[in-house]
């Protein structure tokens, strides 16, 4: 008997802490629907005695909102894409196979998140000036579409995958590219669910390489159109947040697709209850 | 090149409009330098008022002028430096852009502007240019006889109060307008009001969130306290006796008259003036604030009016003046002498409207000095005298190119003292030797 | 080999090559308006004489360490609490991971609000007999407030890490525990950490490389300050690099940057990686 409601125990300190954490979403979603003057009360107003659901569409009005978010979209997704191919193919071949310099492939690999962008910035911006890639997508997102963080959670993963079945299969005469395909990525879902997930949302938040890249309206992503936005204090900041609660939305719709290949293995770990 | 009939428009027309001469009036037969079609690209900060008057004014010249289409661009103003800087560094820098003031002295010493024409931008010499603008601020885009900047807007700062508050504890909004900073110090503390140690109302707030608002508050202090930001050898002087006493008057809100809270700020920085446009501050020193910044945050102020701009304090009553700075218009050296002749004609054509400058950005004031300021709509502004005032009695930034990294030396300086207590000497110690570095960096470099 | 090649040739064309014309830099004097000119060590030996660097240097080797280790546990901890049968515990995951989604302006500004010597967080804690604190403008407790605001924003997005890795390992571990008689603590202990390794590496390695290149919720939140208190060397390069124009001096900060990342991750490739050769 209390075996079952064990499980219901352990609700109450779980949606509590949950409800902390999220103490500041909830104020940002608050205030999206507070009127101008009420931002910044230091006494909260979480439930808002008078709702403004005008906000959302106001600040859509104000600055062309929608077409950066269709940007940000287009460019996220084609980052999400690069990096679930190639970061697989090399997390796949750094895990799995055994060659010389492999530890130092490793390294050098995650040598790329060492340096941050700022110094990086002007050659990379040169590189893409040069293909004639600025204030186009490709300009934006070809710098990003494969990340040694990717690279790195793949192999991570993939070393967990027996080889057992790797041998088998290639004793069976299995070629490469059909033993990734048909054994190693099956296994490897909530992985590649994790993988998509992190590159789209990482290439969702880029500010500092967008606005190199751009300056055009026609190209611009979100951050950037937020940034600008916020500059203006004829802009009620309240638009702002209603602004940042749109996107959320996108990389957290895509979570909430991806969240079922995180299931399986759910219950059976972690401690007792 | 100026004809005779150029001459003649301009003084007639011009006269007729002002009642001054000199004024550089457009006239509509005035052809544009070319006839081909040009294409370029200007960019600017982000503002709600100028940036919109801005694009409209430069869509009126390309409809004027359709040959000649402009790409125009503007970023949040702290962004529009670096965007610029690396434009230059990979060679896709604007033909045309506007810049602060205070960083003329990093385009001009690495010769990235081009000098101006003044005869295209409607003056006769470079002495009517100069004599045409305040002279302390042209000196800044003025190098070797050359103009290289094209003054757009530049204001003084203020002193806001919230005059109800000030009525609330038995002020009179007039006869007691702080002149001094001990008068400054004493009314804040009235004006203040506490629920035990937590302040609800602070008398007077000065700026804490970033580092150039610390630097344009503090400078004016320096210069009246006597002392000054480098010596004739370079070296950074800001800790010597007169810079101690500047400190500790922009210390002593605080320390002495226990009217400020400097950890206690809502300030952002697209709204430095948080705190008292939310009433939680019965003073703040800033640019001019103007029913359109107001009406967002506080509308009932803005309705009923009940706020007010004074001249910021001074060492004495005679000594009153505050940081004033402004925006050029510039030309990249990188661009084609014929996008540089149709900028110079776009330019003058921009600036040639001032009313409709004002009605559009009141009460960000302009550069110029003639043409403007005998309109009814500028006279009948709110705190126009003030706001003037500033502008003309007016401190300029120090004109250095290691100016963001004064900045920051004085802001860390500053937060040493206010919100750390710490020593004024040694603050100011370490923020002298932290420019003096950065000179020396650049010397070397 | 070849399943490497892809992703290299992109590397040598994307970043080795800006990676080496900042090293290069790094020995130059460039303000991105003229030309880079070379001075030698000059930027490095400028470096060692400076007492912000050296304090940023400090401030960023705490940072490191304290965000690491916290994101790290409490990555950990959420994501056994998310897989527990408690239900709603999947809705809880998603709520959680919220935090990692908001837009970073809002964080910011949401952050600044909340750690206000009035705001929400010490009205909280004021049942606690905690006083006013001023978390950003003290420069005791800057540092921490920093900390705390980083492990709420990235705790969450390595407990999803964590969360996937605990849902590849295999039933069958857990059924052969059960028979055994493992459960628990003991059960944790042996059977899921061990299989949690390789993913407890790329959580440290990550975190680490993460708050050495972090520096916009710093930056919004604090300017670095006070007084230079949570200043870290990714700030200083952004600064240095963008604000004084000295690119040259910025790619020296970011060299003695890469040096200490990459020792902690050699370090902790050793530490790690020694199973591997199985």
């Amino acid at each position: 008997m209390g075996r079952r409601l064990l499980p219901w125990l352990g609700l109450v300190p779980l949606a509590g802490l949950t409800i902390l954490v999220l103490l500041p979403v909830l104020w940002m979603l608050s205030t999206s629907f507070q009127a101008s003057e009420k931002m910044f009360q230091l006494t909260m107003e979480w439930i808002p005695a008078a709702w403004h659901p005008e906000n959302y569409p106001n600040a859509l009005h104000r600055a062309p909102f929608p077409l950066f978010f269709m940007n940000s979209v287009i460019v996220s997704m084609a980052v999400m894409a690069g990096n679930v191919v190639f970061c697989t193919l090399a997390g796949y071949g750094l895990a799995k196979f055994r060659f010389p310099g492999d530890r130092f492939a490793l390294l050098a690999i995650l040598s790329t998140l060492m340096l941050p962008l700022e110094v990086t910035l002007v050659p990379t911006f040169l590189i893409v000036h040069s293909l004639g890639w600025l204030n186009t997508y490709q300009g934006i997102f070809a710098p990003l579409l494969v990340d040694a963080f990717g690279i790195f959670l793949m192999r991570q993963f993939v070393l967990g995958v027996p080889s057992d079945y790797l041998e088998a299969a290639r004793i069976d005469g299995a070629g490469e590219l059909r033993i990734l395909w048909r054994i190693v990525l099956p296994q490897c879902k909530p992985v590649l669910a994790v993988l998509a997930l992190f590159a789209f949302r990482d290439s969702w938040d880029q500010f500092l390489w967008p606005l190199a890249v751009v300056s055009r309206d026609e190209y611009r992503t979100y951050p950037l159109g937020l940034v600008r936005f916020a500059e203006d204090y004829g802009n009620p900041q309240t638009e702002q947040m209603a602004v940042a609660v749109m996107a959320t939305i996108p990389v957290f719709v895509l979570f909430l697709l991806l969240q079922r290949l995180l299931k399986r293995g759910f219950g059976l770990t972690g401690l007792k209850g | 090149m100026t004809t005779r009939r150029d001459f003649l428009r301009r003084t007639t027309v011009g006269a007729a409009a002002v009642g001054v001469l000199g004024v550089p009036a457009f006239g509509a037969a005035q052809g544009a330098p070319t006839r081909t079609p040009v294409k370029l690209t200007f960019w600017t900060w982000e503002n709600p008022q100028q940036r919109p008057w801005l694009k409209k004014r430069i869509d009126q010249y390309t409809q004027q002028y359709p040959n000649v289409s402009v790409e125009f661009q503007y970023f949040a103003f702290s962004d529009l430096g670096k965007k610029v800087s690396v434009g230059y560094a990979t060679g896709t820098a604007p033909d045309g852009y506007t810049t602060g003031d205070w960083l003329m002295p990093t385009w001009l010493t690495r010769k990235l502007i081009v000098p101006l024409d003044v005869q295209q931008l409607g003056y006769a010499s470079l002495d009517a240019f100069r004599d045409d603008h305040a002279p302390a601020f042209v000196a800044g885009a003025i190098h070797e006889g050359k103009a290289y900047g094209y003054p757009l807007w530049f204001y003084g700062v203020l002193n806001h109060v919230n005059t109800k508050q000030f009525k609330e504890v038995g002020l009179d909004p007039v006869k007691d307008e702080p002149k001094t900073w001990e008068q400054l110090g004493e009314v804040a503390k009235r004006l203040t009001v506490k629920d035990g140690s937590k302040f609800t109302r602070q008398g007077f707030k000065w700026a804490m969130h970033a580092s150039q608002w610390t630097a344009f508050q503090f400078n004016p202090i320096l210069l009246q306290a006597g002392g000054q930001w480098f010596d004739k050898d370079g070296k950074c002087t800001v800790n010597n006796e007169a810079g101690v006493r500047a400190m500790t008057i922009r210390a002593s809100m605080t320390k002495q008259y226990g009217a400020e809270d400097p950890a206690d700020s809502l300030a952002t920085a697209p709204v430095p003036w948080m705190d008292w446009l939310k009433e939680r501050a019965a003073m703040f020193s800033a640019p001019p604030i103007g029913p359109q910044a107001i009406k967002p945050i506080n509308p009932a102020m803005e309705a009923e009016g009940y706020y007010k701009a004074y001249l910021m304090p001074g060492v004495s009553d005679d000594k009153r003046y505050s940081t004033c700075y402004g925006f050029n218009c510039v030309i990249n050296v990188h661009a084609s002498k014929e996008k540089q002749d149709v900028l110079h004609h776009m330019y003058r054509f921009i600036m040639s409207d001032l009313l409709d400058c004002w009605k559009a950005t009141a009460p960000l004031t302009l550069a110029r000095k003639s043409g403007w300021t005998d309109y009814p709509e500028v006279k009948s502004t709110p705190n126009i005298q003030a706001i003037l005032r500033a502008k003309d009695t007016g401190v300029f930034l120090p004109r250095t190119p290691v100016w963001s990294e004064l900045a920051d030396a004085m802001h860390r300086a500053v937060q040493k003292v206010t919100l750390a207590n710490g020593d004024i000497k040694t603050a100011l110690n370490e923020a002298a030797a932290e420019v003096d570095r950065a000179t020396a960096e650049l010397k070397k470099g | 080999m070849a399943f490497v090649l892809p992703a290299l040739l992109f590397f040598v064309f994307f970043k080795y090559g800006p990676m080496g014309w900042a090293f290069w830099l790094s020995f130059t004097s460039y303000d991105m308006l003229s030309p880079p000119r070379l001075v030698g060590l000059a930027n490095f030996a400028g470096l060692a004489g400076d007492p912000v660097f050296l304090q940023s240097l400090q401030n960023t080797l705490v940072y490191i360490v304290a965000s690491t280790t916290l994101v790290t546990l409490v990555a950990l901890l959420l994501a056994l609490a998310v897989t527990t049968r408690v239900p709603g515990a999947r809705v809880c995951m998603g709520g959680i991971f919220l935090t990692n989604v908001m837009p970073i302006i809002a964080v910011c500004l949401v952050w600044r609000f909340l750690l206000h010597p009035h705001g929400l967080v010490n009205q909280l804690l004021a049942p606690f007999g905690a006083g006013r604190i001023d978390w950003l403008t003290s420069d005791t407790t800057a540092m921490p407030a920093i900390v705390m605001v980083t492990v709420w924003r990235f705790a969450p997005y390595f407990m999803v890490v964590f969360v996937a890795a605990l849902a590849a390992i295999p039933a069958e571990y857990y059924e052969a525990a059960a028979i055994d008689g493992t459960r628990g603590l003991n059960r944790f202990r042996y059977i899921t950490l061990p299989l949690l390794l390789p993913q407890l590496f790329f959580v440290i390695v990550v975190a680490a490389l993460l708050s050495a290149r972090l520096f916009l919720m710093p930056y919004i939140i604090t300017g670095g300050g006070p007084g230079g208190a949570t200043r870290v060397l990714s700030m200083l390069i952004y600064e240095t690099g963008f604000s004084y124009l000295k690119m040259g001096r910025a790619a020296a900060i970011s060299v003695v940057l890469f040096g200490i990342v990459l020792a902690l991750t050699l370090v902790q490739m050793k530490l790690f990686m020694r199973d591997e050769e199985a």
